[in-house]
């Protein structure tokens, strides 16, 4: 999607610079989590490096590690027009305040009818190939997927969550930003200063005829790298970067596969019950009888995030497994 | 705080009573109807709390905020809600506060400062913390108090927002109603520590143990904290004892407590104790106390009427608020 | 026997970083423990010690970006 100029940035410095124009923008944006402020070094990874020297440290604030307090401070600065980025640090850290953003984040605007809500987002990383294990690494957006009133959202490059991250910060509903932490530094395109990109809009990374690829985050190079090996045999495939993931592009999903009749959906979540699922189904629903082959559905192996270098790297579907399922829907 | 520490004036008094006596006659009549049959719902009774919210409420405005818990009908009309918006929630009704869509345990009137109502057990706490960061951030004089129940002060919630809120000196007040019983489970039985004020010296924040049903107790110790808050001085904590009469939702059996204990709480009721003590200070008479309650009993008969006569929401309400934009059929 | 000059995984998701400067030069003897070169990372710039005593045979360069794992020379 780069024009002109091939500027690369990468998807952390993207991400401190969309909160940076976020924060210069609009007074009632703030940025609160763990370790964010600069006196704690601005976030574990340097996400947030340099926000709280530029914009005080009433807005850009450290907190104690307290992933209830912190979510509940941010839904209840929320309900009176503050805009509050909280960070989770890392996705299963969510697990602890999981009643703030299920039971209230999703909810109060529904169960107020629509006297308040909470425009919040917040955002975490996470992503195996870092030797984290079990805990620091796990894809748990299905279930956030899975609960009416949140949006989420799954940038696969800097151009992209720079984009988003503004636009999740303009909506007027909660979204979950997911950073992937093993892309944090790979080079990507690099955004256009205050150019937002729509929450629900996917990407068609690669055009092509014969067979849809679908994912997100860093699963999108695997299929990008499994679509250019096929092209030299003459096998067309489309890539979709799916950006959003709730709600689904439904629209930009359907008329690909419509088009090339077979499809594969890979992500790095498990496959039970996974977002592959879903799409897997929104598309035998819709297209039962123009498919060539049932969908084929990629995730890791349905077992917590192992250790050792090898197993972590087979845990994650890779392009060998890509193209043997895009293999299956051709023959 | 000499004002906060005096009593509270004839005016002042007679408007914890008012507010006190709609809260009991509400309930009464909630706990009538439910029982008749004509409104259908689980429903936990404040019955036997209401000075706490009374007398705090005195000393706030709309622009104040409170965040509150499933069993909350009482924080909620002491703030201002009105009984017509509270009956036709209770019954499901599209006039209601929240369109019908809340019901009894997320009642929410922001114009009232009424924010949020959660069902869930210690998370007004966190919230209330965030609506106290709002104000500091810009700078406005709002208070926000968190009610929750002694249940509630066991939950890992109450712990991190006290001491984010004594962190950040947020401008807030937990006030924790101490029935004793949390659901089913005597206070003893789940609680640590003899007093739940105690537990704000952990917070580095005043803990105040008072008497929730003395009106003059509570008045004047909700008073301190909300003068403390508003002046920059932090979060306060305070205990407010008090006893429920219906059990923790209305139909127990109450067999997790001694009748002797409940008849006990019931025959020291502090909306009648208040009556009396006000006829006695020679601030009203019963005749002036008789025409008030008259006076809400009429406007609770035309509230539940207001109710019944009132349209169930569109079906299409499935698809509303759960986002900004509608959700296509 | 020699032992391979690693570039480690220092920190919590370091994939790659900067070999910045050897302390030492080809063919320098050195003892285990002692400052052998910095490493830069995206968060920090730290000396790295000998992990053996010995001569030092260099194979990469000053300013390089390295992964983890690569090789960096060996003390032999």
């Amino acid at each position: 999607m780069t024009t002109g100029t091939a500027a690369t940035s990468t998807l952390l410095s993207a991400v401190n610079q969309a909160l940076d124009d976020a924060l210069a923008a609009n007074p009632d944006v703030v940025v609160f989590g763990e370790d964010v402020a600069d006196s704690e070094e601005g976030g574990v990874l340097g996400a947030t490096k340099g926000l709280s020297s530029r914009h005080g440290s009433h807005r850009v604030r450290s907190t104690p590690i307290s992933e209830q307090a912190i979510i509940g401070a941010a839904i209840g600065a929320s309900l009176v027009g503050i805009r509050p980025v909280a960070e989770i640090m890392l996705m299963n850290f969510t697990t602890v305040a999981m009643d703030m953003i299920v039971n209230h984040a999703a909810k109060l605007r529904f169960m107020s009818g629509g006297k308040t809500h909470v425009p919040i987002t917040i955002r975490m990383m996470t992503g195996a190939g870092l030797g984290t294990g079990g805990q620091h690494a796990d894809f748990l957006e299905a279930w956030f997927v899975h609960t009416a009133g949140l949006k989420v959202v799954i940038p696969s490059n800097p151009s992209d969550a720079y984009g988003l991250l503004l636009s999740c910060i303009d909506d007027e509903d909660p979204c979950l930003f997911i950073e992937n932490m093993p892309l944090y530094w790979t080079p990507g395109p690099a955004p256009v200063r205050g150019q937002r990109i729509p929450i629900g809009k996917a990407r068609i990374a690669r055009p092509g005829k014969d067979v849809t690829l679908i994912s997100y985050s860093r699963q999108v190079f695997d299929a990008l790298a499994v679509a250019d090996k096929l092209s030299k045999e003459g096998i067309e495939a489309e890539v979709i970067d799916l950006r959003t993931i709730s709600p689904l592009d439904d629209a930009t999903l359907l008329e690909s596969v419509a088009r090339t009749r077979r499809a594969v959906v890979i992500h790095e979540a498990t496959r039970q019950c996974g977002v592959g699922a879903e799409i897997a189904s929104r598309i035998h629903e819709n297209l039962h009888r123009e498919l060539r082959a049932p969908v084929q559905r990629l995730g890791s192996a349905f077992c917590p995030v192992p250790f050792s270098k090898p197993l972590e790297t087979a845990f994650v579907p890779g392009a060998q497994q890509i193209e043997a399922a895009v293999r299956r829907t051709l023959s | 705080m000499n004002q906060a520490r005096s009593l509270p004036d004839a005016p002042v008094l007679l408007e914890i009573y008012r507010r006190a006596t709609l809260i009991k006659q509400n309930d009464d009549r909630f706990r009538a109807v439910i029982q008749s049959g004509k409104l259908v719902m689980p429903y936990y009774s404040p019955r036997g709390q209401e000075i706490i919210p009374a007398a705090t409420s005195v000393h706030l405005s709309d622009d104040d905020y409170i965040c509150t818990i499933y069993r909350g009908v009482h924080d909620m009309l002491a703030k201002g809600v009105t009984p017509r918006a509270l009956w036709a929630e209770l019954a499901g009704r599209v006039t209601g506060s929240c369109k019908g869509k809340g019901g009894p345990m997320h009642i929410t009137d922001p114009a009232r400062g009424v924010m949020v109502t959660t069902g869930i057990v210690g998370s007004s706490m966190p919230i209330a913390n965030g609506l106290a960061l709002a104000a500091q951030l810009r700078g406005e004089k709002r208070v926000t108090i968190a009610y929750f129940g002694d249940g509630a002060s066991n939950i890992g919630a109450f712990h991190e927002a006290l001491n984010l809120a004594s962190l950040w000196k947020l401008p807030v007040v937990f006030i924790c109603q101490n029935n004793r019983f949390a659901e089913h489970t005597r206070y003893e039985s789940g609680t640590s520590i003899g007093r739940i004020a105690d537990r704000a010296a952990a917070y580095s924040m005043p803990g105040e143990h008072v008497d929730g049903n003395d009106p003059d107790a509570m008045w004047s110790a909700a008073g301190q904290a909300i003068a403390r808050a508003r002046a920059g001085d932090g979060p306060t904590l305070i205990e407010a004892m008090t006893f429920r009469f219906h059990g923790h939702i209305f139909g127990d059996a109450d067999g997790y407590m001694s009748k002797e204990e409940k008849a006990s709480a019931i025959a020291r009721d502090p909306v009648v104790l208040l009556r009396r003590r006000l006829i006695e200070r020679g601030m009203a008479t019963d005749a002036a106390l008789a025409e008030l309650e008259r006076g809400i009993e009429l406007e609770i008969d035309a509230a539940l009427q207001f109710a019944l006569d009132s349209p169930y929401p569109d079906l299409a309400e499935l698809r509303r608020d759960v986002y900004a934009t509608e959700i296509q059929p | 026997m020699s032992t391979q000059i690693l570039f480690p995984k220092i920190g919590f998701a370091m994939e790659e970083g900067t070999l910045a400067e050897w302390h030492v030069h080809d063919g320098a003897e050195v003892v285990a423990g002692q400052p052998l070169y910095v490493l830069e990372s995206e968060k920090s710039a730290q000396d790295i010690e000998s992990p053996a005593s010995g001569t030092v045979r260099i194979s990469v360069a000053a300013g390089t970006q390295c992964k983890v794992g690569d090789v960096l020379g060996e003390i032999v």
